[in-house]
């Protein structure tokens, strides 16, 4: 009996609640002053945003321009990269096109003189000279086929006059210089994707009003890498005017094949 | 009819034979990049004087000087200076040794020549641009001038002869030596409106009108200055014919209220301006004659400084001062779609280039108490919403005017307490103070 009285007010004991009230008034508070400082915080700091004026908002950013907008010209030197390597060869030195022969003509010693190359294989090797030669093709060779100068003088198909005089890069180098230029600054190379193999060229056709506009934009030869070749058509695009042909230039417009490489 | 099948197999064979000839009737031009594309390196020979008149040497320099300096202000010459090159003056292409300029130290790849001559009052010049790595045929360019023998001429032909060079080899954008600024100077004790060349010669009073006459617009044919003047109605816009020498009515630009900052249409049909006639400022239009007013812009705040898209006519730039600071704002023509072009700070005067592409404007990037930052000049590309800052750390710089071939730019720079304007390259360099009597301010570049 006494057992069972003692197990009752064991069990009363048991049943009567614990103190709850206090420690939950404190986690009030404590939560209370937590969200007060909160709310406080941003208002403080909203009430004085005048002290982070300036670069706040991230609207507009300052970079470079990479527009061709502003023409003003940029200088780029001659890529003088051969198509397979990274480092260019010392061969070709002058990038005058006068010199460039005296290139060849130093070229064609070594490889028929095939002693002296053996003894420096490994910093020249001999198939380095023949894409270099490719690579720098200038605008100013031509397939040797003269173009006639007038229509007229064609139909009767024998008498081709000034057909040394004919070829357009020859005669009018400075506008050749012109269109290498505006296309230059035109190109934006941060189009293609940096996957594009180094050397992948990719050649337009175009055509030269007049007036210098650019109509009939296509593309001749793809490079295989989509970006570049719209890159590349993109250039063509830009331009507004090449500048106006020529006034000695007798025909009605200019065919330019073009090609960008990467 | 027998005569007509006779010749049927010739005409057919000529329609045959004809789209090969109309094929042919182009030059193929083979190119690409990776070739070099190197700024042009100039140079500008001295002319040479032909015949004995007295006034030769003195116009001469005049001239020599000039064309020196159009070509170098033009931006995109790598110019040889005169004590690099050869002591030769050619005066014909026979004269000239090809050579001799492409050597060192000149290493030219292009000259301008030619001959200076005064006979019976008049001026004759002879001027040539070769191409010194053509020896075959050299000659870009041939030109005669012949006018009236008089320092001004000398110097105009100089601008003539540098714009034809400039436009050979510019890309397909005209020069700018021929064109003027439109400024305002108070070197008379009010504010006037004043003209110049775009070096800084030739300047003389436009206005006389004993008042306080401020941001003055040239028309896009150089016919009239619109500009925004104080008078018994308040500010008004008005117009100044430069064919006529007089004020011409522009009845559309005087109403109640401040009527400020006139802008023209690259066509030269509208204007647009800021008017408080319906109590805030906002952004109103006009026929160029002054009729047909009507407001574009009903937004909280005051609207200024309008100025056109000129390669549309269809959109607006323009100051908005909705937030506390003002900032720059495009929006079409009708008033819709409006955005907000700068983010922060103090940012006025928005001047619009020629292609439409870029805004000039000026802009206190870190405006507000403890923070005086300083007032520069920047280019803010539209479609990308970049910008670059174009001036650094001099005085106090503001309303930038592009000039014709978006290379240029004028603007007003405060310096020790003086205004003055100022040219610079749209990327910064090459400035150049135009203006040294009294304070000048608000420039205005002429269309062509």
């Amino acid at each position: 009996m006494e057992g069972l009285l003692e197990g009752t007010d064991h069990l009363e004991r048991e049943l009567a609640p614990e103190p709850v009230a206090g420690p939950a008034m404190g986690s009030f508070a404590l939560h209370a002053i937590l969200i007060a400082s909160v709310v406080s915080y941003g208002m403080l700091s909203g009430l004085f945003r005048h002290s982070v004026w300036g670069n706040q908002g991230g609207g507009a950013m300052q970079v470079n321009l990479v527009s061709s907008a502003i023409p003003l010209p940029n200088n780029q030197p001659v890529n003088q990269n051969v198509l397979t390597t990274e480092k260019p060869s010392k061969a070709p030195v002058a990038p005058s096109p006068k010199t460039e022969q005296k290139v060849d003509e130093t070229a064609i010693p070594i490889q028929g003189k095939q002693v002296k190359p053996q003894k420096q294989t490994t910093q020249k090797t001999p198939p380095q000279p023949a894409p270099k030669t490719d690579n720098t093709a200038r605008y100013g060779e031509q397939s040797g086929t003269p173009i006639p100068r007038a229509s007229q003088q064609s139909i009767g198909s024998v008498g081709q006059t000034a057909v040394g005089d004919s070829d357009f890069a020859s005669m009018f180098g400075w506008y050749v210089r012109q269109i290498n230029a505006k296309m230059g600054s035109t190109w934006y190379k941060r189009e293609v994707d940096p996957r594009t193999p180094t050397g992948a060229r990719t050649y337009l056709f175009f055509t030269i009003s007049r007036d210098g506009t650019v109509s009939g934009i296509r593309l001749d030869r793809s490079s295989g890498s989509p970006t570049l070749d719209q890159s590349c058509i993109r250039a063509a695009q830009r331009v507004d005017s090449f500048g106006a042909l020529p006034p000695s230039y007798n025909k009605s417009t200019l065919m330019v094949s073009y090609y960008c490489e990467y | 009819m027998k005569s007509f099948l006779r010749l049927l197999p010739v005409i057919l064979l000529c329609q045959i034979c004809l789209p090969a000839p109309s094929l042919a009737a182009q030059d193929w031009v083979h190119t690409g990049t990776n070739l070099g594309n190197q700024v042009i390196r100039l140079a500008a020979a001295d002319f040479k004087p032909v015949g004995s008149d007295p006034q030769t040497t003195a116009l001469k320099a005049v001239f020599d000087a000039t064309l020196y300096s159009d070509l170098g202000n033009a931006g995109i010459f790598d110019l040889v200076s005169k004590s690099m090159a050869p002591q030769s003056m050619p005066g014909s292409p026979q004269e000239i040794v090809l050579s001799q300029w492409a050597a060192p130290p000149a290493s030219a790849s292009m000259v301008g020549f030619g001959s200076f001559g005064i006979s019976n009052g008049r001026l004759t010049v002879y001027g040539f641009l070769f191409d010194t790595s053509n020896t075959t045929n050299p000659q870009v360019l041939g030109k005669q001038y012949n006018e009236a023998a008089s320092e001004d001429m000398a110097r105009t032909i100089a601008h003539r002869f540098a714009d034809e060079i400039i436009a050979r080899l510019g890309g397909g954008v005209n020069g700018i030596a021929e064109t003027k600024i439109y400024f305002v100077s108070n070197r008379t004790g009010t504010k006037e409106i004043w003209s110049m060349d775009y070096d800084g010669e030739n300047q003389h009073q436009v206005t006389h009108l004993g008042t306080i006459s401020i941001s003055p617009r040239i028309a896009p044919d150089n016919s009239r200055v619109a500009f925004s003047s104080l008078g018994r109605e308040g500010w008004s816009i008005r117009m100044y014919s430069l064919e006529l020498g007089r004020m011409v009515s522009f009845p559309g630009g005087t109403a109640g209220g401040s009527n400020l900052s006139p802008a023209w249409t690259s066509d030269g049909t509208r204007i647009a301006f800021s008017s408080s006639r319906s109590g805030n400022s906002e952004i109103w239009a006009a026929d160029a004659s002054g009729g047909n007013v009507h407001k574009i812009t009903t937004l909280a705040g005051p609207n200024v400084s309008p100025v056109w898209n000129p390669r549309t006519n269809a959109q607006i730039a323009f100051v908005g001062g909705r937030t506390s600071e003002p900032q720059i704002y495009t929006m079409n023509q009708d008033g819709s779609n409006i955005q907000r072009m700068t983010d922060s700070g103090y940012a006025v005067s928005p001047s619009w280039h020629p292609n439409g592409g870029l805004l000039a404007f000026s802009w206190n990037r870190k405006y507000g108490p403890g923070d005086p930052g300083g007032q520069d000049i920047y280019v803010f590309e539209i479609a990308t919403m970049h910008w670059l800052q174009v001036t650094h750390q001099s005085g106090n710089n503001d309303f930038p005017s592009w000039s014709p071939d978006g290379r240029h730019l004028v603007f007003q720079r405060k310096l020790g307490g003086r205004t003055q304007i100022w040219t610079m390259l749209a990327d910064g360099t090459h400035q150049q103070q135009l203006t040294k009597a009294g304070d000048n301010s608000m420039p205005n570049w002429s269309w062509k």
